[in-house]
């Protein structure tokens, strides 16, 4: 059985999250004993490719063309779908990107077959992979299967698996992979891409997030919760009597009423633990609680839990952070 | 406020307040004479298209909620085959009444004649709304659902209408992107059927001075829905209590029913006229739930939904007179409730169906003055709706001093038809009975809960389905938030904050000073507070349409 | 220019979920339903896009009987029709017998546009979008931010992760997904919903549109995640804590 891991880079960067895919397909690879082939895709991409061979994989490929240079929905699809007729994988992983997200259903459709997306684990039971996927905004789980015949694509939730758990040791030479494009074939024209101020926060797409509730007191305290979340790399958020108050936009509430988020850290600062507040966010990998109540029912949810004086710990932590960088 | 907003109008005939029993079998029973005039060839012809109804939760039944036990009566009459076709959960098998004390249950060995409910149904009052909704909906007659009644359009003395929900406006009154500003719906027959305390009635009782001899007074019922497992209790299962946790100077008691699917409806009601400001009414049901009586019963099973809405108790002395030049008021907003039996749905829908077949004359002859509208009070005198009520008229004033008294003057009255000692029995309004804390000390922490079987206050709010939008005007309008940190705190130790069973009201210290702090987004819209505060400052008002608990199951 | 707006009727966010044993899907009984929301930012951009430029919007849906009122929605909001692919076992269907069963429905209609929202919040599968313009054999973006359409093609503004952006181009007809929260949806008014009970839906089945589609996944089973967690405190001073806290981040839980 073979694997092929498709990664993602735009304008020769990594998207870390393929890294995550690798780990995915490692361990499905233990658990059947598949053989990996993971390929680069764009243009002039060699070094890229050389940095994905050092990895455990049995081998990689660059998926070449002057029309792949710059993402479109029709030149990937229409590349991939060559590669996979010559290469004959059994499954595609994919890390679950907004890139991903906007071609990979495309493309296994394309040969009739259909794509599990939105992965957040990966199972193997009676001979068969089974894939975990979230439903109902991740109130509950699904156990999914492929039927019919291979090719079978699947794509990855950043965050379910660990990037930095891949294995590592690959010995495999890279090689080119050409592919045949036309440039009528690409009806999408992609122009300037740009950076603009953040001007709405997805919360949802925010590795770590730091939550203030009502024990921050006043806005006035609030920096300090923002220094924090700088030196942890994380999003400020709040629950929802903060954004009631107006001290933090709405877009930033939790809960409920606001948004539902499973990040890989949640840091909930001087928030009780009302229901109200935990259904948005225990969804989250691990949760770090810190309260003066010890009752607080907060700690029920929390992986660690500090019970004292936010304004002695937030400091702390900000400072404890600083110094490992 | 955007200054005087253009305003749509649109015209109907009749245009109905609220989607609960009475409203719904108001519009279902005038659908039906409409087709019997317009097929008796009666001039002039009318439609049920102009007809309309608005409901201000986001579907039918979402803020409808009741114990229930319903009398069949009133259904009987509005849809005759309902025994096949309403959603009744199952009929009264098991029928007891009981005394608590805090450990012990004592079973009254005859069920009290006012408690003996064979022949009656337990039923989700929701369920029921949602099913009449459907019936009327096939009609023609126009339902909008979220879409509330905000103000009466009135001129002189005349009711014309109502202008319904601004939509689209942010916390501080000003237009969102998606700014929709009301309708002003005009209408030749207005009928309020807004549950207990409407607004909108509030707003005409006082401007046309419409009250009934004694001021209307009201009880709360806390409820939860439970799923509990198997052989806990049978369907059909209904238990009255008197006694624990109420204490003996209040009026109040608990009910617990079985219904299929292994659920169960357990409440308490108390009469809105306690004189300890810091009573709590959220608390002492989940006191009543530790009862060995109901706990046997509860343990270990599930929450499913928890609301609380106010009971219209004055019965037939606090009856506004229920009409005015274009209007009509019906159901609990018409005091259209027995308050010894605790029976409203019955009496709604029998209101709905007289204030139809009054409003049929009215299309017909093209009169709906004060003077023709009247003839729904002739029509209330001369049923069964009066004979009921005028047997138990001064039932709930006997209780004003605590339940040995009430018990005593109900026995009189039983034998009396209803006279009693005192005919009529005065009644004050509930708000008047609050005692000075006189240097009592509010208590230090609030209840808790274990989180199994009883609940902190918002942990049931969050089981009551209730949203509002974040970013809209607060719908409970303080007049003076100067009396609240002032007045109030020394006399009363703002009993806001202990009698309101959604955490609305909450008294914090910022920046060292007192200030009244009101989380409407928790709004179960019971009006309570509307009721219960003792300076009357707190105005209840609809918020946007869509709005507010969603009481499936209840 | 005429769109065609995909919408679906989900349960509403706060229906408590209750699962059968080993069920593949929701017991549905007992729980108020609502229009998508991320399809509500869809059908509101298409709305935008009629008023501006003329044509129609038609609403269509997949689903058992009470998708109509998710379509009556739509109508009383100010689209035209109404398209109904009835199915009750619509909840079986895999994201690509899903997206067939629509792009069928949407063959009929002559179209310069299909909207879809992001995913449903349901199943949240997040590809109908795609999957439709494949089938149907059209261009298509997703997360679209914002549209511009002049002379039969279109500039769209789709977003990427980080903050990222970018402008691309596509010629008409095309599918796009929309990015939730980029407009204000509008209320229906009472005109709005008295107007929508004259407008038209058709009602299809999967015969009459001769889909039969072959599975390519199932959903063995759908279950709430049981979380064994135990809370590991971290005493001591606010610094000892802090420092304790940070090692266990970076190197038990490996989240730093």
């Amino acid at each position: 059985m073979k694997i092929l891991v498709v990664t993602e880079q735009r304008e020769g960067q990594w998207n870390r999250a393929s890294f995550e895919t690798l780990a995915a397909a490692q361990q499905a690879a233990r658990d059947t004993g598949a053989s990996i082939s993971a390929a680069v895709v764009g243009k002039g991409v060699g070094a890229l490719a050389k940095e994905l061979a050092a990895h455990k994989v049995a081998e990689v490929f660059s998926i070449e063309h002057d029309l792949l240079e710059k993402y479109t929905p029709d030149g990937y699809t229409l590349a991939l779908k060559q590669v996979i007729s010559t290469e004959k994988p059994d499954f595609v992983f994919f890390p679950h990107t907004y890139q991903v997200r906007d071609f990979a259903p495309k493309l296994a459709a394309s040969l009739g077959r259909g794509m599990i997306a939105d992965c957040v684990g990966l199972r193997h039971e009676n001979g068969k992979l089974i894939f975990v996927r979230q439903m109902f905004q991740g109130k509950t789980a699904a156990d999914v299967v492929f039927q019919g015949d291979a090719p079978w694509f699947a794509s990855f939730q950043a965050g379910a698996f660990r990037g930095d758990q891949v294995e590592m040791g690959g010995t495999s030479s890279p090689r080119t992979v050409a592919v045949d494009l036309k440039p009528d074939q690409i009806r999408t024209k992609p122009l300037e891409l740009f950076r603009e101020a953040k001007q709405a926060v997805d919360l949802t797409q925010a590795p770590i997030i730091v939550a203030i509730g009502r024990g921050i007191k006043e806005p006035t305290n609030i920096p300090l919760a923002e220094k924090l979340a700088q030196a942890i790399g994380g999003e400020i958020a709040a629950s929802r009597p903060i954004c009631d108050e107006g001290w933090l936009p709405m877009e930033r509430q939790i809960g409920s009423s606001g948004q539902t988020v499973a990040p890989k850290l949640y840091m909930a600062i001087g928030i009780s633990g009302a229901i109200q507040h935990v259904v948005g966010m225990k969804g989250s990998r691990t949760i770090v609680a810190i309260n003066k109540d010890a009752n607080a029912p907060i700690f029920e949810v929390a992986d660690y839990g500090i019970v004292g004086d936010l304004f002695e710990i937030v400091p702390a932590l900000t400072e404890e952070l600083a110094k490992s960088k | 406020m955007p200054v005087a907003p253009q305003r749509e109008t649109l015209e109907a005939d009749v245009l109905i307040v609220g989607g609960g029993p009475a409203g719904l079998a108001c519009a279902l029973h005038l659908a039906a004479l409409i087709k019997k005039h317009n097929e008796s060839g009666a001039k002039p012809e009318l439609s049920t298209e102009n007809i309309y109804l608005l409901e201000k939760g986001r579907e039918i039944g979402a803020n409808q909620l009741s114990g229930a036990v319903m009398d069949p009566r009133g259904l009987a009459e509005l849809v005759p085959d309902f025994e096949k076709s309403a959603p009744l959960d199952t009929p009264v098998t098991d029928d007891a009444a009981w005394f608590f004390t805090s450990k012990g249950a004592w079973k009254f060995p005859i069920t009290p004649p006012p408690l003996r409910n064979h022949g009656n149904y337990v039923i989700s009052l929701s369920k029921l709304s949602k099913w009449l909704g459907g019936l009327v909906e096939k009609t023609g007659v126009n339902l909008f659902t979220g879409f509330a009644g905000s103000s009466l359009i009135l001129e002189g003395d005349r009711v014309c209408g109502v202008i319904t929900d601004d939509k689209g406006l942010d916390k501080n009154s000003k237009a969102k992107s998606n700014y929709t500003p009301g309708y002003e719906l005009r209408a030749k027959v207005t009928v309020l059927a807004e549950g207990p305390r409407g607004s909108l009635t509030k707003q005409l009782v006082s401007h046309a001075k419409l009250d009934g001899l004694n001021p209307q007074v009201y009880s709360i019922g806390v409820k939860e829905l439970w799923e509990v497992p198997d052989g806990r209790i049978k369907p059909g299962f209904v238990a009255h209590t008197m006694g624990w946790p109420v204490p003996a100077s209040m009026y109040g008691g608990g009910w617990l029913y079985g219904m299929q699917g292994n659920r169960v409806s357990v409440g308490l009601v108390i009469g809105l006229e306690y004189a300890d400001p810091l009573f709590d009414p959220h608390e002492a049901f989940q006191k009543y739930k530790t009862h060995p009586f109901i706990r046997r019963v509860l343990e270990g099973g599930k929450l499913v939904r928890y609301g609380a809405k106010t009971i219209p108790a004055g019965g037939w002395y606090s009856m506004p007179r229920p009409y005015v030049d274009g209007a009509l008021i019906i159901g609990d907003s018409g005091s259209f409730l027995d308050a010894q039996k605790l029976k409203g749905i019955h009496m709604a829908i029998k209101s709905g169906m007289m204030a139809a077949e009054t409003i049929l004359d009215a299309l017909a002859k093209g009169n709906a003055s004060a003077k023709a509208l009247s003839a729904f009070k002739d029509r209330v005198d001369a049923s069964w709706a009066k004979k009921q009520l005028w047997s138990v008229r001064n039932f709930h004033q006997g209780f004003a001093h605590g339940l040995v008294p009430g018990l005593f003057h109900a026995a009189f009255q039983q034998i009396s038809g209803g006279r009693g000692l005192v005919d009529p029995m005065r009644a004050h309004a509930g708000h008047e009975a609050y005692a000075h804390l006189d240097g009592r000390k509010p208590p230090a922490e609030r209840f808790k809960g274990d989180g199994k079987l009883t609940f902190d206050r918002l942990t049931d709010v969050y089981h009551s389905g209730t949203r509002h939008d974040d970013d809209e005007p607060c719908h409970l309008l303080v007049s003076d938030t100067n009396i609240c940190v002032g007045r109030c705190t020394q006399e009363f130790g703002n009993p806001c904050q202990y009698f309101c069973p959604a955490a609305v009201y909450e008294m914090v210290e910022e920046r060292g000073e007192r200030k009244l702090k009101i989380n409407a987004a928790n709004c179960v819209h019971c009006k309570t507070c509307d009721i219960a505060d003792p300076y009357q400052i707190i105005t209840w008002v609809p918020p946007e349409g869509g709005g507010g608990p969603n009481y499936e199951g209840m | 220019m005429n769109i065609v707006v995909c919408v679906k009727q989900v349960p509403a966010k706060d229906a408590p979920l209750a699962i059968p044993e080993g069920a593949a899907w929701i017991r549905e009984t007992d729980i108020g339903f609502e229009l998508n929301e991320p399809d509500g930012y869809a059908l509101e951009e298409g709305l935008r896009l009629k008023e501006k430029h003329g044509g129609e919007v038609v609403a269509l849906s997949l689903g058992p009987e009470r998708s109509k009122q998710a379509i009556k929605e739509a109508l009383a909001k100010g689209a035209e029709r109404g398209v109904h692919v009835s199915d009750d076992k619509f909840y079986e269907l895999d994201p690509l017998g899903s997206a067939q069963c629509l792009a069928a429905a949407i063959k009929r209609e002559k179209c310069d546009l299909v909207l879809t929202g992001l995913q449903s919040d349901d199943h949240g599968f997040g590809q109908t979008g795609v999957l439709l313009a494949e089938l149907l054999g059209l261009p298509h973006a997703t997360i679209i931010m914002q549209i511009d359409a002049a002379d039969g093609r279109l500039k769209l503004k789709r977003e990427l992760e980080a903050g990222w952006f970018q402008w691309v181009e596509l010629p008409m007809p095309a599918v796009l997904s929309i990015q939730s929260g980029i407009n204000k949806p509008r209320y229906a008014t009472l005109k709005g919903i008295m107007a929508a009970k004259k407008k038209e839906i058709t009602t299809l089945t999967r015969a009459d549109l001769g889909v039969a589609p072959s599975p390519t996944q199932r959903i063995e089973r759908i279950y709430i995640p049981k979380k064994t967690k135990k809370t590991e405190m971290l005493t001591g001073s606010a610094k000892e804590a802090a420092a304790k806290l940070v090692e266990k981040l970076k190197h038990e839980a490996r989240v730093l």
